[in-house]
């Protein structure tokens, strides 16, 4: 029972090593090429890019979203009338789907007559390509990314925020601690196991990124300025059929996101404070 | 967490006088509604166009109101494919995405009974093994689930197999998933065990205690977990996408995608899609708003 049960999950990622270890194409039987597709895959081009754009948006979509998001709930986190009708505004973004709003955004970023240029525009800024302009491309996916990310670690964060008792601020008040002391002191360290718990989240999705690639780059398919790591994956196995490079492109995928989690939870004892 | 309490110094006025008070909390509100209309500025601008002619797309200023409302984008929109109209995508999306809850809940609530309640040799390790999985990307296992729906027999299709048909986007769903059970697990815990054990001196059974006293006291948990994965199904693009193949089997999201192909530089007929498919959730978010903030609060549970 129990091998069983571990076998189930492990079961697949396993059987991705093992296609990864063959050329099969689905028509004719899988053949075994040992470590060919991972020597393909440092040499291929795209498959860096795709490991360099999704690194890229890590690094910004992950840190920039938890602040905003961190920010966003403090502001949120007032008893003022009303409060649970501004927050559904803020909150929208969490229900709707990356396809939905992409294509708004998409529409946004338009080089002709989109929002953003004409905004821009009317402030004297030059119109941009966004999406197909090599450095702007990445930059336009994380913002629409943070945009719709913004919601759940907001909620994360309020509940944080409501956990920490009001008798910690009055000692910290009465130990003569200001706005900012109370925040260093109490609120932020108090938060650290919220902090923790969004920054897994943000972590593991920002290597899943598909979707806003997906509906941003149509129609057509993402550039080498755009492609991510899934999006890789699901164009060498589900639009070229070649089931062994898509592994072995889901196993780098997979250790990496291990790796990085391992390095993650390590970290834990040294920052996160529990009650 | 409720939303409507506030840590308590949020808002205490330290000996400040009355006028600043008043003067901080206008502040306030116009902070927060200028940074709330911001947020929804892709919402507005997407039901604006919408609602716009072609001409007006290009030739107006872009937050203007529409001439009118134009409501021959939404019927354009909704016939662009012949016979297979919107309605038909929205129907599949619907039927998938119950699919799943009902297999959900089903598989979840009795997979979590066993881990919280039921004492069992290994309890704890496979629920360390159910937990890990939860940080493995499914993507890395896209690869040897098309190749097992693709092994699999099935005598009701062309193919013979399970490829171009919907099955492989709910039937997992009955086999359960590590959020739900995790989730619900959680607040099976919380359940005082005198409950059961009362039950069981009554000659309740296992199945019994499950059935009359877990989950009918679960109600809130199972509410917040059918909600989630109703919102993930009817959001799901990738899967769909790698299954299915024809035009009336297509969910609202691969529809909307497929749209994008047809309607090229056609803003105002995307943006009527657009709308069309966020409805449901949307509707469903400002009625149970507190199941998704208390879903999320609890475990983290995201899209």
């Amino acid at each position: 029972m129990v091998l069983g049960l571990a076998f189930l999950s492990a079961g697949p990622i396993l059987a991705t090593l093992g296609i990864s270890l063959t050329s099969w194409d689905l028509l004719r039987a899988p053949e075994l090429v040992g470590l060919d597709n991972y020597a393909r895959l440092v040499d291929d081009k795209r498959f860096l890019m795709a490991l360099r754009n999704t690194t890229f948006y890590t690094a910004v979509s992950v840190p920039v979203g938890l602040a905003l998001s961190l920010g966003l709930a403090l502001a949120l986190n007032q008893a003022i009338r009303g409060i649970s009708w501004i927050r559904t505004m803020y909150f929208l973004p969490l229900v709707t789907s990356a396809i939905a709003v992409g294509l708004v955004w998409a529409w946004i970023y338009s080089p002709t007559s989109g929002l953003l240029n004409q905004l821009l525009g009317a402030l004297g800024v030059p119109a941009q390509k966004w999406i197909t302009d090599p450095f702007w491309a990445m930059p336009s996916i994380i913002a629409m990314s943070i945009w719709q990310g913004l919601p759940a670690n907001t909620i994360i964060f309020l509940a944080g925020l409501q956990a920490i008792p009001g008798d910690y601020y009055d000692a910290a008040s009465v130990d003569g601690a200001g706005r900012g002391g109370r925040f260093r002191h109490v609120t932020l360290p108090l938060l650290t196991p919220s902090l923790f718990f969004t920054g897994i989240l943000s972590l593991i999705g920002s290597f899943q990124v598909f979707d806003q690639v997906f509906v941003l780059s149509r129609p057509g398919r993402p550039t080498d300025a755009t492609i991510t790591m899934v999006y890789f994956i699901y164009e060498n196995g589900f639009r070229n059929f070649k089931m062994g490079y898509a592994s072995a492109a889901s196993w780098v995928l997979f250790m990496i996101v291990a790796v990085l989690m391992f390095a993650y939870f390590s970290s834990q004892r040294r920052w996160v404070h529990y009650q | 967490m409720s939303p409507g309490r506030p840590s308590a110094p949020a808002n205490r006025p330290h000996g400040r006088s009355r006028s600043r008070v008043v003067a901080g909390r206008v502040a306030a509100y116009a902070t927060l509604i200028a940074g709330g209309l911001l947020m929804m500025i892709p919402f507005l601008w997407m039901l604006l166009t919408s609602l716009k002619t072609r001409a007006e797309v290009f030739g107006a200023p872009p937050l203007s109101l529409p001439s009118g409302p134009h409501w021959e984008n939404y019927e354009r929109m909704w016939n662009a494919f012949g016979d297979v109209t919107f309605g038909t995508f929205f129907l599949n999306s619907l039927k998938i995405a119950s699919l799943n809850t009902i297999g959900e809940l089903f598989a979840c609530s009795l997979a979590a009974f066993a881990f919280a309640v039921i004492p069992f040799r290994g309890r704890r390790f496979l629920f360390g093994i159910l937990m890990a999985t939860l940080i493995i990307p499914f993507q890395v296992v896209l690869v040897p689930n098309f190749v097992l729906w693709r092994t699999l027999p099935n005598p009701f299709s062309e193919s013979g197999n399970f490829i171009g048909t919907q099955e492989p986007l709910w039937l997992g769903a009955f086999l359960g998933g590590a959020f739900g059970i995790f989730l619900l697990r959680q607040f099976f815990l919380a359940i005082p065990t005198e409950l059961a054990d009362a039950a069981r001196v009554d000659g309740a059974n296992p199945w019994q205690v499950y059935r009359y006293v877990y989950l009918p006291l679960a109600r809130p948990a199972l509410a917040t977990l059918a909600i989630f994965i109703f919102m993930w199904s009817w959001n799901d693009l990738l899967i769909p996408l790698i299954y299915l193949r024809d035009l009336d089997q297509y969910t609202t999201t691969v529809g909307l995608a497929f749209f994008q192909g047809q309607f090229v530089g056609k803003w105002p007929e995307m943006m009527a899609g657009a709308m069309v498919s966020l409805v449901p959730m949307i509707t469903l978010f400002v009625v149970a708003q507190k199941y998704f903030v208390r879903g999320i609060a609890l475990t983290g549970l995201k899209g």
